[in-house]
């Protein structure tokens, strides 16, 4: 297992760099934005009131420009949940999918390694891949926070990156059990993009649309709350969700994949 | 003998979902120790799926198949640390070289092949520092051939696998094969090309239509097949005489020649030749790819009844009655 893992992880190192690079160069731009945007604080909150509650929902809340507000709707609730998402269905997707359509899954298993441990360890690998940008981009998040004087926790904001990096592997999870079956990579990565970002879309609006509040509880992005993990009352509730659906849906693969035919 | 086989099916089938036709259908073989096997058969005929199945790639849906006495579907973990396995093509990471897919490979196969796969590499001349997406299709070959050989296997699975390679190489995969057989690998292979089918196999099994209709041994193979003689007589060919003789068939002829087609022993043509005065003879290649094409587009039920034989039968037959007690 250990041997699938390391060379899954040789194999996508330059994806790994490009991508942390990327978030964090990303994370970068927007914090050193923020002494700008704190002296004038004032007049944008003033002028950003007529926004409708809805509008306000799709960014993460009603405070843009606190400091919790600036870190919140700017990069943790939205921005880089939406790029560690792309990254994660992208991984999910193609750690079996990739390997099954161009048929070097064949000469993995011709090997003495059950498809249990061949998915687990694709599993795993993609989550350390995950781990690692979100990590990065946390560590880049944490510094420059310090340095454009956010008046943050740095206990506040890892834990905010922390349930970050857990809701994107429920939408990696999702692509990854949707491959697993067999359904077709396309397919994993459409229906995982609309639950994803669906989810985000239907939570967000849930709170000034009455009729989308039951539908909303069935998605992850519901439980993302960060604003309250950045202002210091969290509720772990969350996390354990995350990890019970990403768990689920490896079991669930795994279910499926260890007597499916190979294509 | 179906019980010292190291590789065994019984009544193996598979039917695709939403499929009429099954592609396998009630495949009964067996491959002793040092044993060459070729599954021959056209395209379609279900040569891949008999291999996938046994390498538990995809999952019977009708009877069983046993490798080193482990069931494929159950056991196929274990079953895998003593199979290797080559395709025509066999898809590898373009983006590897040579030597770290074979590193990759082995540490997945858990034994310690490092000095025979450094042998293997020296017998193919491969470059292992050069990117596998570099390659062409013929030096890939030469890596799917190490990777399946580099952990002695007891059994060897080989899907058309000399295709690709020079004449060079194919004889060194040949020397591989014939040492795997010298050491006890059992070797079950599908291919096309009928020289190297009668050049590695010790018996064939014939495919059509996802059913076996023919098991011969090569020996017997040769036996059946025709020899084509080109005889030429200093008068006119004693046509009559030909055509009497048992197993001939004269193909052509003209004022002072004649084409034979020989399908038995020689001997009783030889005697008919020896009373007429014969100014030239030769005889051509054994046209085993006739014989072939014989099987393939005969009649499968006609065919199987007489083609597959009756001491096989029985041999399922037994294997089947214990598979059932037990």
């Amino acid at each position: 297992m250990r041997a699938i893992i390391r060379w899954t992880l040789w194999q996508r190192r330059w994806s790994i760099f490009w991508w942390s690079f990327g978030v964090a160069v990303l994370v970068g731009f927007t914090l050193a934005f923020y002494p700008t945007i704190r002296d004038q604080a004032d007049q944008l909150n003033k002028s950003l009131g007529s926004l409708s509650g809805s509008t306000e929902a799709l960014f993460g809340g009603t405070d843009f420009f606190s400091p919790v507000g600036y870190l919140n709707s700017q990069l943790i609730y939205f921005t880089v949940p939406l790029l560690l998402a792309i990254l994660a269905i992208g991984l999910g997707t193609s750690l079996i999918g990739r390997e099954e359509s161009s048929g070097t899954l064949e000469a993995l298993l011709v090997r003495p390694v059950s498809r249990g441990r061949l998915l687990t360890a694709k599993a795993l690998a993609g989550m350390i891949i995950v781990f690692i940008v979100t990590g990065i981009s946390s560590l880049v998040t944490i510094v420059l926070s310090k340095l454009v004087q956010i008046d943050v926790p740095i206990g506040n904001i890892a834990l905010a990156c922390f349930a970050c990096f857990m809701l994107v592997l429920t939408f990696g999870a999702t692509a990854f059990l949707l491959t697993a079956t067999g359904r077709g990579r396309v397919a994993a990565l459409g229906i995982s993009v609309v639950y994803g970002i669906g989810g985000y879309l239907v939570s967000s609006l849930s709170g000034s649309v009455h009729w989308l509040k039951e539908p909303s509880l069935i998605f992850p992005y519901h439980y993302y709350r960060t604003a309250d993990i950045l202002h210091g009352t969290f509720d772990w509730s969350s996390i354990v969700f995350f990890a019970l659906f990403t768990l689920g849906c490896g079991l669930v693969a795994w279910l499926s994949f260890r007597r499916r035919d190979l294509e | 003998m179906a019980h010292d086989a190291l590789i065994d099916t019984w009544k193996l089938g598979k039917r695709y979902r939403g499929s009429k036709t099954p592609a396998l259908h009630d495949l009964s073989l067996h491959v002793a120790p040092g044993e060459v096997y070729g599954l021959l058969g056209p395209n379609g005929a279900g040569k891949s799926t008999t291999i996938r199945t046994l390498l538990n790639f995809i999952q019977p849906t009708e009877g069983s198949a046993r490798i080193i006495g482990l069931d494929v579907v159950k056991d196929s973990v274990a079953i895998k640390r003593s199979v290797g396995y080559l395709a025509s093509d066999m898809a590898m990471y373009p983006k590897m070289t040579g030597g770290q897919f074979l590193r990759y490979m082995g540490q997945l196969q858990g034994t310690d092949s490092t000095s025979y796969r450094t042998e293997l590499i020296h017998r193919l001349k491969a470059d292992p520092d050069q990117k596998l997406g570099s390659l062409s299709r013929g030096n890939r070959q030469k890596f799917a051939i190490i990777q399946a050989f580099m952990h002695k296997p007891d059994v060897l699975i080989l899907d058309e696998p000399s295709s690709g390679l020079d004449p060079i190489m194919q004889e060194v995969f040949y020397q591989l094969l014939g040492e795997a057989k010298a050491r006890g690998a059992a070797t079950f292979m599908s291919s096309h090309i009928m020289s190297e089918v009668q050049k590695v196999c010790d018996r064939v099994g014939i495919i059509r239509d996802g059913e076996l209709v023919a098991e011969r041994t090569i020996a017997d193979l040769v036996q059946e097949a025709a020899h084509t003689l080109e005889i030429t007589f200093a008068g006119a060919p004693p046509l009559t005489e030909l055509k009497r003789v048992r197993g001939v068939q004269v193909a052509a002829h003209d004022e002072h020649h004649a084409t034979v087609r020989l399908q038995g022993p020689l001997p009783p043509l030889l005697g008919v030749l020896a009373r007429h005065d014969v100014t030239q003879l030769e005889a051509h290649q054994l046209d085993l790819e006739e014989l072939f094409m014989h099987f393939y587009t005969s009649g499968a039920e006609a065919g199987k009844s007489s083609l597959v034989s009756d001491e096989r039968r029985a041999v399922n037959e037994k294997h089947h009655n214990g598979e059932e007690q037990q």
